[in-house]
């Protein structure tokens, strides 16, 4: 879209420098860094590259990242469709707090979030002694990093969703029930299609940083290597042990993860935009 | 060829597809939290009646029509259809045609899919086939005057288009009862006046029992067979339009209903006088304190010296084919505006702080202040 020329916008000027600026913030901070990633993992070739990434170690990490986020989002995705439903549709004692609560994970610090599981779990913890006695373990394990993952991420979903189903109200879904509507055949043809934009944007972003979540998994994990390393805490082990190829090689796939998400959503978007219009004319 | 209206041609006066039900609601409550909204409503809708719920924001008119619509569950009380305790019917099996006061129409599907949608959510068993789907919403299409829009989506439609794609979708489902919630609320003055109209021929054409809020004595006066007015979760008034216009039954209708003077009065010997005239109370009141409730075009406004109140004009104002014009009166806090038809040939010249005598017309008196 061409910016026209009209009497209410700034001038010229005053549009070509603040697009210029934010062109130059966005390459500065965020499209340098993203390229020093591929350019220091590959700085010793392709081979190096991959003989990083198909390394036991590095492996397990991959999958135990893949296996982590495969329980965590879906979790969320749950835990975020029954929270922002519940808030938005619902009047009902303790909503307010309700929404501040979901937005905790964001105002802690991960690591504290690492060790409140910590104070739980670990064999210290309130429930320590219960866990030793059934021969359960779950700090410095995969639950204990599932769980730490969980807490962190569960803001994302909830928080897409919320505001827009506030906004939305409820009288789509009346409608539907008073044409005769099941109440599921309601959630999927009425509820489900008004909010699947922030719902899929919500779970990338839940996606991206289960993936990437180093503060509370790092608490959690133990670091053990080839048992509960996820990938960023691989790349930092790497990296401590002046590694440099191989932490970029693992960061870069990291990276890459982002970046299909990013294609993924933007493709989506643009073939539903699409499709409104042909069906629109 | 189906049974339905839906399908003949919009001019057709033979009996229709739909079956005109009648609605009895018995000492209906409702309370939201410490506010009642309902308490104790009891109303009977005649088959093929158009009624309208009138009442201020608050009055409990929408509640009951929602509690009708079956879309909350009122505290206590009864509502049948046809005789048949409808409390007990989910909403599928009561058929109710609603309208939504910002018409809720589907955004992410089109007007097609929209009025579909009734059909189509049916269970298997009761479903129309696809083809008979597409032939029935085309039929409603033409019935509200939307043949080529189908395809479109309710964001690309104006406020009455959208209005009438409301209508068409709650007239998919053959309803029993057809309910409508402001349905002029969000509409501009004159599209609201051609809607009002055309929602009345609506009416006469399917003979559907319906049934719409508003808050616009204007449009219910117009517009309903009977109606019925609200207050505090109470029916103050039910009758004719005219019959409700002509003798408001309380002083709350009087108010309601258009532009009033309220006059402080007293009864003496079955009379009270107000405005340079005695008029009989509402009731059997013989004496005491009372009000007299006098609309602003029900007094004649004559030259000084005649019979009547005796008032200064303050200023004139027209609007319209009226002339408003502001007396100070003695007894009244507020200036007393009178209206009166815009005349060129006036029989009275009116001059700004001269001094007139007003007779009220016709009054009506409410024991008790």
């Amino acid at each position: 879209m061409s910016v026209s020329d009209n009497p209410v916008s700034e001038t010229s000027f005053v549009r070509r420098a603040l697009v210029t600026f934010v062109y130059g913030w966005l390459v500065l901070f965020l499209i340098l860094p993203l390229v020093v990633v591929f350019v220091e993992a590959l700085r010793q070739g392709i081979e190096p590259f991959f003989a990083a990434l198909i390394e036991p170690d590095a492996l397990t990490a991959i999958k135990l990242t893949l296996l982590v986020s495969a329980i965590a989002v879906p979790a969320n995705l749950i835990f975020g469709l029954a929270a922002s439903w519940a808030i938005a549709k619902f009047q009902f004692r303790g909503r307010n707090m309700l929404i501040t609560l979901i937005d905790l994970p964001f105002s802690v610090s991960p690591v504290i979030s690492g060790l409140v599981f910590v104070l739980l779990y670990g064999a210290n913890g309130l429930f320590g002694q219960f866990l030793i006695t059934h021969k359960l373990q779950i700090i410095f394990a995969v639950p204990g990093i599932v769980l730490a993952t969980i807490f962190v991420t569960f803001p994302f979903v909830a928080r897409q969703l919320i505001p827009l189903m506030q906004a939305q109200g409820n009288d789509e879904e009346e409608a539907a029930l008073s044409l005769g509507a099941t109440g599921f055949r309601t959630f999927l043809s009425v509820t489900l299609p008004n909010i699947k934009w922030a719902l899929f944007y919500g779970v990338l972003l839940c996606n991206a940083r289960a993936m990437g979540e180093f503060g509370a998994v790092s608490v959690v994990s133990g670091h053990i290597r080839g048992y509960t390393n996820t990938m960023p805490l691989h790349v930092e082990i790497l990296y401590n042990e002046y590694n440099f190829v191989a932490a970029f090689a693992v960061a870069s796939l990291l990276a890459l993860l982002a970046l299909v998400t990013l294609v993924l959503k933007s493709l989506l978007e643009w073939r539903d935009a699409r499709n409104g219009k042909i069906s629109a004319h | 060829m189906e049974k339905s209206v839906l399908t003949k041609a919009s001019h057709d006066t033979s009996p229709t597809g739909f079956t005109p039900v009648r609605i009895e609601v018995e000492g209906l409550r409702q309370s939201f939290g410490k506010f009642p909204a309902l308490n104790g409503v009891s109303l009977a809708i005649e088959p093929g009646e158009l009624l309208a719920l009138l009442g201020p924001s608050g009055s409990g008119k929408t509640t009951l029509l929602r509690a009708i619509a079956g879309l909350a569950t009122p505290d206590d009380g009864r509502i049948l259809f046809q005789g048949e305790e409808a409390n007990r019917l989910s909403l599928r099996e009561r058929r109710v045609g609603f309208v939504f006061q910002q018409y809720a129409l589907f955004r992410h599907m089109t007007v097609f899919d929209n009025i579909a949608f009734g059909l189509r959510v049916r269970p298997r068993k009761l479903r129309p086939k696809k083809s008979d789907i597409a032939t029935r919403v085309q039929h409603l299409l033409k019935l509200v005057q939307l043949d080529d829009l189908g395809s479109r989506f309710p964001s690309q439609l104006s406020g009455g288009q959208r209005q009438r794609v409301a209508l068409a979708r709650a007239l998919a489902i053959e309803p029993r009862v057809l309910l409508l919630d402001e349905p002029f609320g969000a509409l501009d003055a004159k599209v609201r006046k051609e809607l009002r109209h055309w929602l009345r021929g609506l009416h006469n054409e399917t003979g559907l029992t319906t049934i719409f809020v508003t808050h616009d004595q204007e449009e219910a006066l117009e517009l309903a067979d009977r109606v019925v007015i609200m207050r505090e979760g109470v029916i103050e008034q039910i009758g004719k339009p005219a019959d409700i216009y002509d003798h408001p039954a309380t002083p709350f209708v009087c108010e309601f209903l258009g532009n009033i003077i309220k006059v402080n009065t007293t009864i003496v010997d079955g009379l009270a006088p107000a405005l340079g005239k005695s008029f009989a109370p509402v009731g059997d009141a013989s004496k005491g304190p009372a009000v007299a409730y006098v609309r602003n075009h029900d007094v004649d406004v004559l030259p000084d010296g005649s019979e009547g109140a005796a008032a200064k004009l303050l200023s004139t104002r027209t609007f319209g084919g009226s002339l408003a014009l502001e007396f100070d009166v003695a007894g009244f806090a507020a200036p007393v505006e009178i209206h009166i038809p815009r005349m060129s040939d006036a029989p009275v010249a009116f001059t700004a702080g001269a001094l007139y005598r007003l007779k009220a017309r016709k009054a009506y008196v409410f024991s008790g202040r």
